[in-house]
């Protein structure tokens, strides 16, 4: 191996290097010379992957051959709100089976919106020997009999999360295939699981488990079964109930609080469905503790949310139906001074009428009140450039500032106007703005001020905005620091496209859909850049079929060190040389 | 490997324009179960006559390499319903849980359930809105999954060859398709599953 004339010798710049965490600062290491290339790449354990096409397992294995952590993303962040046709790929399998005999000693995986099968899960549940961590998160295509392997199979298992991930229920027993000496469990999210658990098998479990920390039940586990699991996990400090109904009976009630007035290091709780009000006064002895709160499944409504978020003085997240109303969010914003990051989403939000009393001046109220606030979601049906600005100023801090208007293309309400000026305020106030989603009526204006003072934001949604290419153009030649762009029904084309060809190799992705780029361009610019994937994704059949300059119904843009992929389903077609082989 | 489709697949999906109803099973078809669903009369739809339907899929997955060919199932409804449909933006495993609070279902414009058949890991997303009853369903669901579906009402012979539909109720209990009305029955499902009927 090559190396610097005065270097440490290789034992101490891998001693340092262990110090040095973020996959960043890993990366800016391992392009500083050959020898630390060299030496970097023997000892990193762990790799994030944000598209499991930009490269392939065989690369990675090649230069990392000693992986103990993986971390991997499929299918485009779009496909949580259906965009992504069923079918569009994002299979784990390949990378599973070639990690399999790559890295024996694997311990974590983490995946998000990826295909997983049952028998991908038998073959992680038997290839690695000290396996710790499985994160399936917005997963599917798999059942609880692949997860019964892993709970039969992995002895050392600490965290098993299922987070929002689409599992076919066979059944509740595959709790039971947890061996009777298994006693390594430290977190278990089971929320999105529909059948009923095998609630014996859930009771053992947690009993013989002491570093269990960590519990997020589903909706099938009755709140008079939940005192009794509290009552043997005092120590978690995360809990996701089941259903929170009950009749009403003084002594289970008794029990409960008592259960959870014993949790003393309880910080964050979920789940609270079905909810029978009277019974939340027995979590309040334990509110002062939490910095955590998910009551986004929870039908609590806005009196009884008020009384609990007052309860909650730390309360750093909370995420909520908007029952909670303007009156609850002033209510947050007096009582919750820490309060962190805030999510609101709709309780009904399929009708146009509003069904709770939910506006503008509820995020106002938290922008003043809660100073530390810098992440948002929030969904409403009215705004005005005023608020917007009002919000900008109290909050300069934010981070992530997700809004979205209900109803699309709707104006200021007050003014009637578009709300360009207003978002233009969050991007010019907000200098650390990373993220932000924009809705309502808006012109190329808004994307003039995004490209303009938008300089540290790497996600940007819009849908159903601007008027044409120099929308899209401004915020591709003005964002420079942007690495994932998800547009749909907006007015885009071909013009702003081409003429930042290069700026796409900078970005991880470009997502298109019911925009106005022709398949001659996606044809051109998979030709023009033999780095980047274009995939042009068609429900209506190959877009050789329709002339040239005809709009493809959607696009999907990533750069890869691969090639095109190989799993494509007949609906998807790679731009570039490759496409002219696929159509012959 | 990987690639073998692609030919294929792009027929299938060129036949996309063509009408559901040009692919009810052929008189000519010459299977014994085809004839069979001529014997009963709509009861049974039969799929084996159906090889290139814009409603069909290949669900293969195999080793998560087969690629598979895949057409817009709800056929009925133009890109920009669709694009209303898929608006706001919210997760559907929220979606569904706000879908199925309340009995005012009807009022929302769509109703998306899975279903699932039996032995394929991934399942396919229905709008039970876009269905009349269930027959209309049972139609929709042969075409999809390229299956033969015994209808609720019909006697249950030949149970060996057949699959039946069930359904997941708000309790987690699976249930036979069309043991309620069909108003009640919008209320109270939560996914589907396409089973063999012999292990019913």
């Amino acid at each position: 191996m090559p190396k610097m004339a005065n270097s440490f010798p290789e034992e101490v710049l891998e001693h340092v290097f262990s110090f040095i965490q973020t996959d960043q600062d890993r990366n800016s290491i391992s392009t500083v010379c050959k020898s630390w290339y060299e030496i970097e790449r023997w000892c990193r354990r762990r790799i994030f992957i944000g598209n499991c096409y930009a490269v392939s397992p065989r690369m990675v294995i090649r230069r990392f051959p000693d992986i103990r952590s993986i971390e991997l993303k499929g299918k485009p962040h779009f496909a949580d709100f259906n965009l992504v046709p069923e079918g569009w790929g994002g299979y784990v399998y390949p990378w599973i089976a070639a990690m399999a005999s790559a890295y024996p000693w694997l311990e974590e995986i983490k995946l998000k919106r990826m295909v997983v099968t049952d028998e991908t899960l038998e073959l992680i549940a038997k290839s690695f020997k000290n396996f710790k961590l499985l994160v399936l998160s917005s997963c599917e295509g798999f059942s609880t009999d692949g997860l019964a392997a892993i709970a039969a199979n992995c002895r050392n298992l600490r965290e098993l999360d299922l987070h929002e991930s689409d599992v076919e229920d066979l059944s509740g027993h595959w709790l039971s295939h947890f061996p009777d000496t298994y006693t390594s469990l430290v977190s278990l999210n089971i929320a999105c699981l529909g059948s009923e658990l095998s609630f014996s098998a859930l009771e053992r479990l947690v009993g013989r488990c002491p570093n269990l920390r960590s519990l997020r039940l589903n909706r099938s586990v009755p709140l008079d079964r939940l005192a009794n699991l509290l009552r043997q996990a005092p120590r978690l400090t995360e809990l996701g109930t089941g259903a929170y109904s009950a009749e009403l009976r003084p002594d289970i009630f008794t029990i409960l609080s008592g259960a959870f007035s014993r949790c003393k290091e309880l910080k964050s709780l979920s789940g609270f469905w079905d909810v029978v009000p009277p019974y939340l006064t027995a979590i309040y002895s334990i509110c002062p503790g939490l910095t955590s709160l998910n009551l986004s499944y929870s039908n609590i409504q806005s009196p009884d949310l008020v009384k609990l978020v007052s309860e909650c003085p730390n309360l750093q997240r909370l995420w909520v139906l908007d029952y909670i109303e303007d009156v609850g969010l002033n209510a947050l914003a007096e009582s919750c001074k820490d309060l962190r990051e805030l999510r609101v989403f709709p309780s009904d939000p399929f009708v146009v009428e509003p069904n709770v009393s939910l506006t503008e001046q509820g995020l106002i109220s938290v922008s003043e009140g809660c100073p530390k606030l810098h992440s948002v979601l929030y969904f409403c049906r009215q705004m005005s450039n005023d608020a917007l600005i009002t919000i900008a100023r109290n909050q300069p801090n934010f981070t992530c500032f997700r809004l979205c208007i209900i109803e699309p293309k709707i104006p200021d309400y007050l003014t009637l106007q578009p709300l360009d000026v207003g978002f233009g305020a969050i991007v010019e106030n907000c200098k650390n703005l990373r993220r932000l989603s924009i809705s309502g009526l808006l012109t190329d204006r808004v994307f003039d001020y995004i490209g303009t003072y938008g300089k540290n934001l790497e996600m940007l949604s819009v849908a159903f905005a601007g008027d044409s290419d120099l929308g899209l153009h401004h915020i591709l030649s003005g964002c420079d620091n942007l690495r994932k762009l998800e547009i749909r029904d907006c007015p885009f084309g071909d013009k702003a496209l081409l003429a930042n060809a290069a700026k796409l190799e900078t970005m991880r992705s470009l997502w298109m859909s019911s925009c106005s780029v022709s398949y001659g361009a996606c044809k051109l610019l998979g030709q023009k850049l033999p780095r980047l994937n274009v995939e042009v994704i068609d429900e209506r059949g190959h877009p050789e079929s329709r002339p040239e300059n005809s709009p493809v119904e959607k696009l999907y843009i990533y750069r890869s060190v691969a090639g095109p992929r190989f799993d494509m389903p007949g609906f998807v077609w790679t731009m570039g040389k490759d496409s002219t082989l696929r159509i012959t | 490997m990987g690639r073998k489709a692609a030919a294929y697949s792009s027929s299938s999906s060129i036949d996309s324009s063509n009408h559901p109803d040009h692919h009810l099973p052929s008189p000519t078809a010459s299977s014994s179960s085809s004839s069979l669903s001529r014997k009963i009369n709509g009861n049974y739809c039969n799929s084996l006559s159906i090889t290139r339907t814009d409603l069909s899929t290949d669900l293969r997955l195999g080793l998560s390499i087969s690629p598979s060919h895949h057409s817009d199932l709800s056929s009925t409804s133009t890109p920009r319903e669709q694009a209303l449909i898929n608006w706001p933006p919210i997760k559907s495993i929220l979606r569904s849980t706000l879908a199925g609070r309340g009995a005012d279902n009807r009022r929302h414009p769509s109703l998306f359930v899975k279903v699932y058949l039996e032995g394929v890991p991934i399942g396919r997303k229905l709008n039970l809105f876009d269905h009349d009853g269930y027959s209309a369903l049972i139609s929709s669901l042969c075409l999809m999954f390229k299956t033969t579906i015994l209808c609720p009402e019909n006697n249950h012979f030949h149970l060996d060859k057949y699959h039946v539909l069930t359904y997941e109720d708000q309790e987690g209990d699976w249930m036979l398709v069309g043991d309620v009305p069909w108003e009640i029955f919008l209320t109270t499902v939560k996914r589907m599953k396409i089973t063999r009927a012999d292990r019913c």
